[in-house]
């Protein structure tokens, strides 16, 4: 009892208890941990504006869980499909998390249809003919009220509105898995062209928004970088990792890069997202352009469509100062404002004479679409209207972006590589211990070979846990790496404390240790420099390897080494 | 201990002929690499990681005939460069990966979907990897070993503050670098990214040893006992390390279903299986030569 004392007041061991219990915190495990937590909570959805909010860091054991719907217990996702899917619309739901309990009321989602008919209604306008940039500020005295004929707009309720909230089985640990051991979709962008750091921020804000809107589950967007130097070349990759989502949809959603720009003569006038402050989307401002209904041409049907959007005043700006030395022919200007998506035309409208010179931030955006008859040519009209509302107001990308790498990784797959790489951990300390043992001839010496692999494998996790650091396989490789240099070093110590005493020289315990220690450190420190490089190349995708090896020998040579030369000295010592 | 003392006695007694073989070893490797280089104008073969292409993972679960799949993507794809292997656990058939460049995804499935795998959503891993994108992972991957070598260096140099033994234990590094890419490569392995962070591992694992060994035979000449016992004490620690490394690789090695672990493993395993004959024979060797030389032999 006495001998277990001194081996507790030793500060080796104690700083390796202290460093295990800080490791339990950050880790967290709960193998019991039952229930579904909120991932992630859709913008200006019905759990949005029932106050669900997300903070921007978060652990995966502090995520907010959902403890009971209407005050029915949620024990798993399928309990809580079961619950949700059957309530209808326009009804209070009651939500009761581990935080506090929100009300929901669903809403009916509206699917709004277009009608062949026409219906006249009164309208509001500041339109002139031919005209279909206008103006509606104040100063612009031509405001009129007309009856008009416009299409019938039937709406019809197709069901319940999603209440926004995507929700997980609840984690066991704070451990993140990386895609290589979840699934999922992995694609590595390049930008087609120089682009300043700034920019590139800009447009992982906006990937991430897009992919949120289009509603893909666990999207991570990061900005990686071959750090300029020696080794890197500067370059600024894009790296987006979803969760559970095909290589299709990723691709169909990326390949659409949506880079929105109006140009007068050549010059931009403004860009899809920062220059555009709002986008109309309901009916009264946004639709088939009554100006350009549909009409049939040689080639088949034609409609056209229009919506409002406001943009900012510096676009306004410009555009007055290119407007302002145009000459005016027959009530238009001789230039045209046309308006490009991904540096295709989409279309080219006129622009009224008294818009010239005038900062205006209100105006209509037109296109068209066509197809075989007046139906699906109306459905392709909207459809691409759609299309354009979504990237001017999630914001369109200012540079194309190239797919430079695309991994899909399998969820059954990832799942057997984990089973798999703890299995062949066991098997590997199990190897190594045997051999020991047998070198050795010493059974208790097991025990700290044993006692300090576990821990480093355990703090290196913690600290990955801590660092908010993903775990796949470069870094599982990179764990076995680094708990086989600290067996290398723990066999190092044994040696040097097992040594039968020779020569002129007679150490004692301290002297064999810190004899050991210039050796263990040496071998340390070039192990460090070597992995260093491997921080800088490879757009960060070989980083967890170097990461985890560098955490896992550091851990090494700090925390379990000094205490594994405790507690041998302690069992071994006569 | 009739087998012991003999092999203590040649290894005492005919150290300068051991060395010769690791000499032949290291000019093998380079004449190897260079043969390469002059015949396809590359040192190795780099996978698609390196060079761009795609990786397809299908998971089996018995046997399958490679040459009668390779046969069928190939009359699919007649211009697509193709390698196709067999994932294995302890012997079993887990996955074939089918690596092709020079052509595009959804082809490669839709080749792959002709022959006698089951290519399911969901159940495949498909990796597209653009070859400026691989060229240039190749190009930073390459400056980062040598960086890792030069850093490493001056730590050797600050560790021992000798020119000459410091450069030996750079110079077995160096040879155990080289031979472990030209094995891995003589033995098919198609170098990957993944690889490349096994080697720049390599230089920690090997040059551990040879820090072990010219710090008793150097800097503990005061301590006493001959250059040779020291030596032998040096390398019954550095072998056990060496044997419990290669009892952990190897077997992730034979047990792993990931090819990114299988390859960093067998590059540990050849790369720790050369470090045995460049630290104690090649590194002990020239540092008993330089020793005796200096100080006289003992």
């Amino acid at each position: 009892m006495a001998r277990i004392k001194t081996l507790l007041k030793n500060p080796r061991i104690i700083i390796l208890l202290i460093a295990l219990l800080l490791g339990l915190f950050a880790v967290h495990p709960n193998p019991w941990n039952k229930g579904v937590v909120i991932k992630s909570i859709t913008k200006n959805s019905a759990a949005a504006m029932a106050g669900f909010q997300l903070p921007e860091k978060i652990t995966p054991m502090s995520r907010e869980k959902i403890i009971s719907i209407n005050n029915k217990p949620i024990s798993n996702m399928q309990e809580y499909y079961e619950i949700i899917n059957e309530i209808g619309y326009n009804q209070t739901i009651q939500i009761r998390t581990n935080k506090k309990t929100y009300k929901i009321i669903t809403r009916p989602q509206i699917e709004r249809i277009e009608l062949n008919e026409t219906e006249t209604v009164n309208i509001t306008k500041t339109i002139q003919i031919n005209q279909t940039i206008n103006g509606t500020t104040q100063t612009i005295n031509k405001t009129i009220t007309k009856q008009e004929e416009r299409p019938k707009i039937k709406e019809k309720i197709t069901g319940v509105e999603p209440i926004g909230l995507r929700v997980a089985n609840a984690p066991k640990s704070n451990i993140r898995k990386g895609l290589d051991l979840e699934g999922g979709t992995r694609v590595l962008l390049k930008p087609a062209e120089k682009t300043s750091k700034e920019t590139m921020e800009l447009m992982v804000d906006s990937l991430k928004q897009r992919l949120n809107v289009y509603g893909l589950a666990d999207v991570k967007v990061t900005l990686v970088t071959d750090r300029p130097g020696i080794i890197g070349e500067g370059t600024q990759y894009i790296l987006v990792e979803i969760a559970g989502a095909t290589e299709e949809e990723v691709k169909d959603l990326l390949s659409k890069q949506g880079k929105f720009e109006a140009k007068i003569g050549n010059k931009t006038v403004f860009k899809g997202g920062k220059d555009i402050t709002y986008v109309c989307k309901t009916a009264d401002c946004s639709g088939i352009d009554p100006n350009r209904p549909c009409g049939k041409n040689e080639e088949g049907w034609i409609c056209g469509f229009r919506f409002a959007i406001t943009l900012n005043p510096e676009a306004a700006k410009r555009q007055a100062q290119l407007t302002k030395n145009l000459k005016v022919i027959d009530d238009v200007l001789e230039e045209k404002l046309i308006l490009y998506l991904d540096d295709q035309q989409v279309d080219e409208l006129n622009i009224a004479a008294d818009l010239k010179g005038r900062a205006v931030t209100d105006i209509a955006i037109t296109g068209f679409g066509k197809g075989p008859s007046q139906t699906l040519a109306m459905q392709e009209t909207l459809k691409n209207m759609k299309r354009l509302q979504t990237i001017l107001i999630t914001g369109s990308l200012p540079v194309k972006l190239k797919i430079e790498r695309m991994d899909n990784i399998s969820p059954t797959l990832g799942k057997e590589f984990l089973k798999n790489a703890i299995y062949i951990g066991i098997l590997a300390i199990i190897a190594v211990v045997t051999i020991i043992i047998t070198v050795y001839r010493k059974i208790l010496i097991a025990i700290p070979i044993i006692t300090t692999a576990l821990s480093e494998v355990f703090l290196i996790l913690a600290m990955a846990a801590l660092i908010g650091w993903n775990l796949d396989l470069a870094a599982i490789a990179g764990i076995i790496l680094a708990v086989g240099t600290g067996v290398d070093d723990q066999i190092v110590i044994t040696d040097e404390v097992l040594r039968k005493e020779e020569g002129t020289h007679i150490y004692n315990w301290k002297q064999k240790i810190k004899r050991a220690f210039f050796i263990i450190f040496s071998a340390y420190t070039t192990t460090m420099v070597a992995m260093t490089p491997l921080l800088f190349a490879g757009a960060g995708l070989i980083k967890g390897f170097a990461i985890t090896t560098m955490l896992g020998v550091s851990i090494g040579v700090l925390i379990t080494r000094p205490a594994y030369a405790a507690i041998t000295e302690w069992l071994l010592k006569k | 201990m009739g087998l012991k003392s003999a092999l203590l006695n040649i290894y005492d007694k005919k150290y300068k002929k051991l060395m010769i073989i690791s000499l032949l070893l290291v000019i093998l490797s380079i004449g190897y690499l260079g043969y390469n280089y002059a015949t396809t104008g590359e040192l190795f073969k780099k996978g698609v990681s390196l060079k761009g292409g795609i990786t397809l993972t299908i998971p089996v679960q018995e046997k399958q005939n490679l040459k009668q799949i390779e046969k069928t993507i190939k009359n699919q794809l007649p211009k697509a460069d193709l390698t196709i292997r067999e994932l294995t656990e302890a012997g079993k058939p887990k996955a074939i990966i089918i690596e092709a460049s020079d052509t595009t995804p959804d082809e490669l499935i839709k080749a792959t979907k002709k022959t006698s795998l089951t290519v399911e959503k969901g159940n495949y891993n498909i990796e597209n990897m653009g070859s400026t994108l691989g060229q240039s992972f190749f190009k930073q991957t390459t400056k980062s070993i040598i960086i890792a070598f030069i850093l490493m260096s001056i730590v050797v140099f600050i560790t021992f503050r000798a020119l000459v033994p410091s450069l030996f234990v750079i110079l077995a590094a160096v040879s155990d670098i080289i031979s472990t890419i030209a094995a891995a490569d003589f033995l098919g392995i198609k170098m990957s990214t993944a690889g490349i962070a096994a080697l720049l591992m390599l230089i920690g694992y090997s040059v551990d040893t040879d820090i072990l060994l010219t710090t008793k035979v150097l800097k503990r000449r005061k301590e006493g006992g001959p250059l040779f016992e020291r030596t032998i004490k040096a390398a019954k620690t550095g072998l056990t390390m060496s044997l419990t490394s290669l009892a952990a690789a190897a077997i992730s090695l034979i047990f792993a279903q990931s090819n990114t672990l299988k390859q960093i493993m067998l590059i540990i395993v050849i790369g720790l299986l050369f470090d045995i004959v460049y630290t104690w024979i090649q590194n002990a060797g020239i540092l008993r030569l330089y020793m005796e030389k200096k100080h006289g032999t003992h």
